[in-house]
């Protein structure tokens, strides 16, 4: 059973604020989506280990200088930007 | 019956019956009329468009002869990035983002002179089984604008079945190509984890996504998958392994045997149930062999897709901050206030329901209970399927439990909608290829579609067991609006 201290410890965690009329509805919704996915728990447990998809390993490749995109592009698609930096407000 | 249109778009340029500007107009002419009722398109891209079109023709007009995919009219899911066009996976939060790179199949079609109509509508970062969860609301289904073309990309299957648009590449991380095509009678093909590069696809679930073509019939799906099929080092699961799959079509599917679960029928409607057993017919009447098996572990396809692909889009939305790129909130305490209050401002409820319960089953005390057990399930749903392709050669399946429902349609909790996909996401969870193909109409008339399943890399073999099924089942019906060749 999840509570209103559990959603509000986990959209901490995620970022997200939940307003105080959000609270009930979303406890509600997902004490519905956790149940469902609890049904995993009344699997069998399988002794294989799952790794990934493909059976792929790590490729490493050279580490060579290439060209990239420039600042301008890159701050292109800042909210706020100045001097060539992405803005933010001071950490107090 | 009007189906295909890559190789008549062909036809009828090279032969000089219409210039590729001309068709570009019929098609941009038909998304004006009948896009405010279908909401497929959230954005055109007229002048790209007119601007590739002329290229087309200059080309014709020199004697040149044309690629497959040249100056064929189509459109992209919004997920799909477009140097300098609007890329918002229909959320808020990425709303007014340009990207400043073309994702690889882009890239690739960009160069063969595909004519790029504009960006389709979509469920918001591709979490939704009906298209309603967009900022920009809900596309609609062409063969009943009352109810919903399904989801994820839902604007992509309305606009290829609406004919305003000869074919869509959309992504599916748990049906979000094969349901909506299911829901609008066309064909949709999700490839191997791995054939096709997803670079420049905006994540939601990294182990699960997967880019493929939404089209008329399965000849078109053949085209695109060998056009896009291809390595990419920008994207490090890309596997080079694509087997072009277009010159085995039509082979003989006598004497192939073709799996059926028994699971995959357990929830699944009594009309669509019978269309599916009417499918098979068609394949034994090709001299295909029904083999039946079971794989009980498909019951749990549903819980571990939702907490594995939730897990998942919970880290990768994590980029979403209001500094670099989107939506940034306007007023604020501080930066941490900043932060929060842009992505609550920015999601949709669907997705912070999402990231919630990702965050929820990687967070310390539950990790083992369900991330980790999910995982463990992932392994043996793999399993389950490497068995049942030991006894057969491909597998056979209802794509979707139902057909469309209204647009208008209130579930009573999440899990509800989440039903939606249940024959769909087995797949994504094997990595598996998959495709779509009309094979009926349910009680309601709504079209209905059947899915061939293959082993990975085995799309040669499923698309050529399709396009026979195709062939024999002549189950496609056209929607009489929008562009006709």
């Amino acid at each position: 059973m999840v509570t209103h201290e559990d959603i509000l410890k986990i959209a901490r965690l995620a970022k997200i604020s939940v307003k105080p009329g959000e609270l009930d509805g979303l406890t509600k919704d997902m004490n519905e989506i956790i149940g469902f996915a609890d049904t995993v728990n009344s699997a069998p447990v399988d002794s294989t280990d799952f790794d990934n998809i493909n059976g792929l390993t790590n490729v490493f490749r050279e580490d060579e200088a290439v060209p990239s995109y420039s600042r301008e592009d890159i701050l292109s698609n800042a909210p706020c930007a100045e001097d060539g930096y992405f803005l933010v407000k001071r950490h107090s | 019956m009007d189906y295909g249109k890559i190789k008549k778009i062909n036809r009828l340029l090279e032969s000089k019956e219409i210039s590729c500007a001309e068709l570009t107009q019929k098609y941009l002419g038909a998304i004006d009329k009948e896009n405010p009722s279908l909401n497929a398109y959230i954005k055109t891209t007229p002048e790209t468009a007119m601007e590739t079109a002329r290229r087309v023709d200059k080309k014709i007009a020199s004697g040149e002869k044309l690629m497959p995919l040249e100056g064929v009219p189509m459109t992209l899911k919004d997920n799909i990035s477009t140097t300098g066009i609007e890329t918002t996976c229909c959320s808020k939060i990425l709303s007014g983002y340009r990207p400043i790179y073309d994702a690889t199949v882009w890239d690739i079609l960009k160069k063969r002179n595909a004519v790029l109509l504009g960006k389709c509508n979509m469920d918001e970062f591709a979490m939704g089984s009906t298209c309603r969860t967009s900022c920009y609301g809900g596309a609609r289904n062409p063969h009943d604008t009352s109810r919903v073309p399904g989801g994820s990309s839902g604007g992509a299957a309305a606009a290829v079945s609406g004919n305003i648009a000869a074919y869509a590449l959309g992504s599916d991380t748990g049906g979000s190509i094969r349901q909506p095509a299911s829901f609008c009678g066309i064909v949709g093909f999700k490839p191997t984890y791995g054939a096709v590069s997803r670079y420049g696809l905006i994540a939601f679930a990294s182990s699960l996504d997967q880019i493929g073509p939404l089209t008329t019939s399965v000849e078109d799906a053949a085209i695109i998958y060998d056009a896009i099929a291809q390595y990419d080092k920008m994207d490090s699961t890309s596997s080079g392994m694509a087997k072009p799959a277009y010159a085995s079509l039509n082979n003989d599917i006598k004497g192939k045997k073709i799996g059926v679960a028994k699971e995959y029928l357990d929830g699944v409607r009594e009309d669509i149930k019978a269309e599916f057993e009417k499918s098979l017919k068609v394949f034994e009447s090709m001299g295909a062999e029904i083999v039946h098996l079971s794989m009980p572990s498909i019951k749990y396809s549903l819980p571990v897709y939702y907490i594995l692909a939730c897990a998942e889009a919970s880290s990768n939305l994590g980029r979403y901050d209001g500094i670099r790129y989107g939506y940034k909130t306007l007023t604020y305490a501080d930066r941490n206030d900043m932060i929060c209050k842009t992505r609550s401002e920015g999601f949709g409820t669907e997705v912070k329901r999402r990231v919630l319960l990702g965050t929820y089953v990687l967070s310390a005390g539950y990790y083992d209970a369900f991330y980790k057990k999910a995982q463990n399930l992932r392994g043996t749903i793999v399993r389950a399927f490497e068995s049942s392709f030991a006894q057969c050669d491909f597998m056979a399946a209802p794509t979707v439990p139902m057909t469309a429902f209204p647009m208008d349609y209130t579930p009573d909790n999440p899990v509800e909608t989440y039903l939606t996909d249940l024959c769909t996401v087995p797949v994504n969870i094997a990595g598996l290829p998959a495709v779509s193909v009309p094979c009926g109409l349910g009680s309601d008339n709504m079209p209905v579609g059947v899915q061939v399943i293959g082993r990975k890399f085995s799309e040669p073999l499923i698309l050529n067991a399709a396009y026979k099924f195709e062939q024999a089942a002549c189950a496609f019906k056209p929607v009489e609006t929008g562009v006709k060749l």
